[in-house]
């Protein structure tokens, strides 16, 4: 096998390359067929004339052909000395470098110009000769005669164009109708939702206030050198006022108002939803010019998605929503708070890409948002520079940016930066006096007996009322008055609907006796315990009717408006949720049912997190920081295998041990209580449910709406009561009917 | 080995491409008459002098007789050869006894008051009366032999084929081959009339029977 040699370079070679046998032959290969087809149509155009003659004739009529084949001829004659003798290549060698030589004495940009020329000449050149062939004029002439057929041409080449763009046409125009709809375009005065219409949000509208009033008049910032703010996020939980807030924006405000679908971005085919997009915000470019601002709401902004884990990582807690601990899971009910505190950042982060309109929508969006600021139009953009002149740069489009959204965390971390989405707002619960002007602001609407102190009370005992549950509560106290034939709501009216709404409809179960007597000492436990050491909240309602989910309860509500929370707070709640597993030791013979194990799980939870997470146990450092950074907890294990072992055991002793403690400690209260448990639970028996003022009332021997609590401090009646209890005890050993009945006062 | 095929082909194009440039160092075998527009075609020897259309066109041009410049109007093309070089084109129009051969071809439309008149005996009829002569119903009709009278069926038309001698006014006998054929949606007339002293005739009759049997009418397309 020769070792391959490789090819000698351009400058070594004495004489040109060896011409291939095709590369030598195919002009005049071209040039033979097209005599033949010249030839061909002759004979075809006239019957009579022999191949002879016509080989002759054309011969003779097409001298063109003949020159053309000798210049070719010639040409590879002189390739072919070329190839053969180094002195002829050399001297042509030469000559094409001084021709180069020559050449490249002008200026690269200046040939690259000329040869445009040139080209361009030729090409109008060459036209004109093959028109002038066609039209058997002169060439000139026939350039001038061309454009007139192109004219009576036209409708042939409408039809052909028609035809090609037939199936586009169609595609555009499905397209064009795909991308309509979803988007609805207020003017002042449509609406009139006015902000008065909007209570217990103060905070929020003030600040929306000062939004719009940059945008009526945008001179006040934009002549100090800022800008008006393009975005306003409001977020917070459901019910709490802000699709009424944008709707009160815009009956307040006089510039249009487009109020945006949350499902406008969702489509089948790929791609609507990005002209969606860019047609939204063209409308709303117009509006702006035409009306010197817009207003543009998008509800439900998380209907939009997000595009998954940002660069930053750990996206839910680096937004700046979640720029604190204080994330937006404190609109929940405390209690579910906390239990969802933790899992809350995993399923943040965890839920990943996608949802919302998807394929490229929000990307289109975010574009749009705060996209280039680039001139825009037709005319503006080709036909001014046509005429030689610079597009216009586009106009300050002033369009505030409105969204709305329950799941911040669900937002694209790029839709929520500054020049985006330039301000956020947490629509939280409404604050005490908000919720009493909306209290007051339905009750208006309604014939009702109830007094302002009454209306700050059912303030006070609906913490977490948002509007929505407001107007519920009431619309369902007002079925409550005309089911009982009245048309006007009384106080117990508010109260039923209120416990309808938290605890739905009782189920209408009868207990027997001893079970009964069981639910009921299980919820006193509860009660009396939260009486007595919880003091951060006021029992709302204790109750024994069975539910859907429960077999009694007893709920308390926070007196008032409070932002943080205490160990001591903590151990009270703790010391109520494990008051039913002490108590029913205590009062059934160290016996206990299930129904201890939702307290005993919460009691678990809170102790956790108070060991763990809130510096409230015996030690300072945080779990989980521990857990993230893969470091044993004090008192834990370090070993590489056991560390995780040894740390939850080190950390579940501690949280155990806490419990045990506390348990103890409730076991000695009730114990010191005793009377009062049991009298609790007798009027629970009694009277099935009651509310929080009963519960005082029992407690401090005093009448209350419902119970009157004198009896219960009556030593007579004490004693009739543990007799009671003695009889269900046994009756509940022996699965028996308890020997006597309730005593009753 | 692999290109040999492709070498030989190669060679065997060039030669014969050489070969056509060669046998092109000529002239054409005849001339050829083509009126392509109405597809009418015919042959004639080398030699012959063709006699224009412009220059028939003109002369016609100057009749005065009744109808002559709608007749001009229709006319689509006309040409005529000849052997007599000296031959003007008022000759080719004129009935007079030519003393060398000559042909004419004549293509118009036919105007509309001749498209329901015009039968075999109409194309018989157009030089002379041949049919009139022949039935001997004119006292004043010179002496007419006729040779042949044939249908032609061509693929643009179909007409009427006509060899015949008669006494021209001058006193010579003159032999005259005319070919007329309509065609076939009536709207066009082709007309080939060759003619002759009868002696100069017999003497030129295989090349005027080769022209005439070329005239071919295939009709517009």
């Amino acid at each position: 096998m020769s070792q391959l040699d490789s090819r000698p370079r351009d400058s070594d070679r004495k004489t040109r390359v060896h011409l291939s046998l095709f590369d030598r032959s195919k002009f005049l290969l071209l040039f033979g067929l097209v005599f033949l087809i010249l030839v061909w149509a002759s004979l075809a155009n006239d019957p009579l004339l022999s191949l002879s003659d016509a080989v002759i004739t054309e011969f003779n009529a097409r001298s063109w052909i003949i020159a053309l084949t000798g210049i070719e001829i010639v040409r590879q004659i002189h390739f072919f000395f070329a190839e053969k003798a180094a002195g002829y290549h050399k001297i042509w060698q030469r000559y094409f470098a001084f021709v180069d030589k020559t050449v490249h004495r002008i200026s690269d940009w200046n040939r690259y110009r000329l040869s445009r020329a040139i080209k361009a000449l030729l090409m109008v050149a060459l036209l004109a000769v093959v028109l002038g062939a066609i039209y058997k004029e002169t060439p000139i002439k026939a350039l001038f005669l061309a454009p007139q057929a192109l004219w009576s041409a036209l409708p042939m080449l409408g039809q052909l164009a028609f035809a090609v763009v037939f199936i586009v046409i169609q595609f555009f125009a499905m397209f064009w109708f795909l991308s309509r709809g979803g988007i609805d375009t207020y003017f002042p005065d449509d609406i009139r939702t006015r902000f008065t219409d909007v209570w217990g949000q103060d905070h929020v509208l003030n600040r929306i206030r000062e939004n719009l009033m940059f945008l009526e008049s945008p001179e006040a910032i934009e002549e100090h050198g800022g800008y008006v703010p393009g975005g306003i996020l409001l977020w917070g939980p459901p019910g709490t006022g802000k699709t009424l807030m944008a709707e009160s924006m815009a009956g307040e405000t006089g510039k249009p108002f487009v109020f945006v679908d949350p499902g406008a971005f969702n489509n089948m085919f790929f791609g609507v939803g990005v002209l969606k997009v860019k047609s939204l915000f063209r409308k709303l470019r117009k509006l702006a010019l035409r009306y010197g601002g817009v207003v543009v709401f998008f509800d439900e902004a998380d209907s939009l998605g997000n595009r998954g884990i940002t660069t930053t990582g750990s996206r839910a807690s680096e937004s700046s929503i979640f720029g604190s601990q204080c994330h937006g899971g404190n609109y929940l009910s405390k209690a579910g708070a906390n239990i969802v505190f933790q899992d809350q950042f995993v399923a943040g982060t965890a839920m990943g890409g996608g949802g919302g309109g998807g394929m490229g929508t929000l990307q289109a969006l975010l574009t749009e948002l705060s996209g280039l600021k680039k001139p825009r139009g037709f005319f503006n953009r080709v036909l001014r520079r046509t005429l030689g002149m610079r597009p216009k740069n586009p106009p300050k489009y002033r369009i505030l940016v409105v969204m709305a959204t329950n799941l911040p965390e669900a937002l694209d971390e790029a839709l929520l930066r500054p020049g985006r989405i330039d301000r956020m707002y947490r629509v939280g619960y409404p604050s005490k006096a908000g919720r009493i002007r909306t209290y007051e602001g339905y009750l208006e609407k309604v014939s009702h007996s109830l007094t302002q102190d009454e209306i700050e009370k059912l303030a006070t005992i609906t913490p977490y009322a948002t509007g929505a549950t407001i107007k519920d509560t009431i619309n369902e106290a007002l079925i409550m008055a005309i089911r009982h034939g009245r048309t006007s709501i009384t106080w117990a009216d508010v109260i039923k609907a209120k416990q309808l709404k938290d605890l739905g409809p009782a189920e209408d179960v009868e207990y027997i006796e001893r079970e009964r007597h069981a639910v009921a000492v299980h919820e006193a436990c509860h009660g009396t315990m939260a009486y007595l050491v919880r003091h951060h909240m006021a029992i709302d309602l204790a109750t024994i009717e069975k539910g859907s989910d429960y077999l009694g309860m007893v709920a308390s509500i926070p007196p008032d408006d409070q932002f943080t929370r205490w160990r001591t707070e903590y151990e009270s709640d703790i010391l109520v949720s494990l008051a039913s597993l002490a108590g029913e030791r205590i009062f059934f013979d160290g016996d206990n049912s299930s129904g201890v194990s939702g307290d005993l799980e919460s009691a678990t939870t809170i102790a956790s997190f108070m060991e763990g997470h809130w510096g409230m146990g015996s030690t300072v450092s945080s779990h989980a920081s521990n857990r993230r950074n893969d470091i044993g907890a004090p008192g834990g294990g370090k070993g590489k295998d056991d560390g995780v072992r040894e740390l939850r055991m080190a950390l579940a002793d501690r949280i155990e041990e806490n419990l045990g403690g506390l348990l103890a400690k409730a076991e000695d209260i009730l114990r010191k209580n005793r009377d009062d448990v049991l009298a609790l639970a007798h009027a629970l028996e009694i009277h099935k449910t009651i509310s929080g003022e009963d519960v005082d009332a029992v407690m401090q021997g005093v009448i209350g709406p419902l119970v009157d609590g004198r009896p219960y401090k009556d030593q007579q009646n004490r004693e009739a009561i543990e007799r009671y209890h003695e009889a269900a005890l046994k009756a509940h050993k022996g699965h028996q009917k308890p020997d006597i009945e309730i005593p009753r006062f | 080995m692999k290109f040999q095929g492709l070498r030989r082909s190669v060679i065997a194009i060039e030669l014969i491409a050489l070969a056509i440039l060669l046998a092109a160092c000529g002239k054409p075998s005849q001339q050829y008459a083509t009126d392509k527009a109405d597809g009418v075609y015919f042959t004639v020897p080398l030699g012959w002098t063709k006699i224009p259309t412009l220059a028939i066109n003109s002369v016609e041009a100057k009749s005065t007789s009744a109808g002559a410049a709608d007749r001009l109007a229709a006319v689509h093309w006309q040409v005529a050869y000849t052997l007599d070089k000296s031959l003007k084109a008022e000759q080719v129009l004129s009935l007079k006894t030519p003393a060398k051969p000559v042909v004419y071809v004549r293509v118009r439309s036919l105007l509309p008051d001749e498209i329901n008149a015009v039968s075999y005996n109409t194309l018989r009829n157009l030089v002379v009366p041949i049919t009139t002569w022949a039935s001997g119903s004119d006292p004043t009709a010179p002496a007419l032999s006729i040779a042949d009278d044939a249908e032609v069926v061509e693929k643009g038309g179909r007409g009427i084929q006509t060899q015949y001698t008669f006494r021209a006014a001058d006193g010579l006998d003159q032999t005259i081959v005319q070919a007329a054929l309509m065609s076939n949606d009536h709207s066009t007339m082709y007309i080939m009339i060759a003619r002759c002293s009868s002696t100069c005739f017999t003497a030129h009759s295989k090349e005027i029977a080769k022209i005439v049997k070329s005239f071919t009418v295939r009709g517009p397309k």
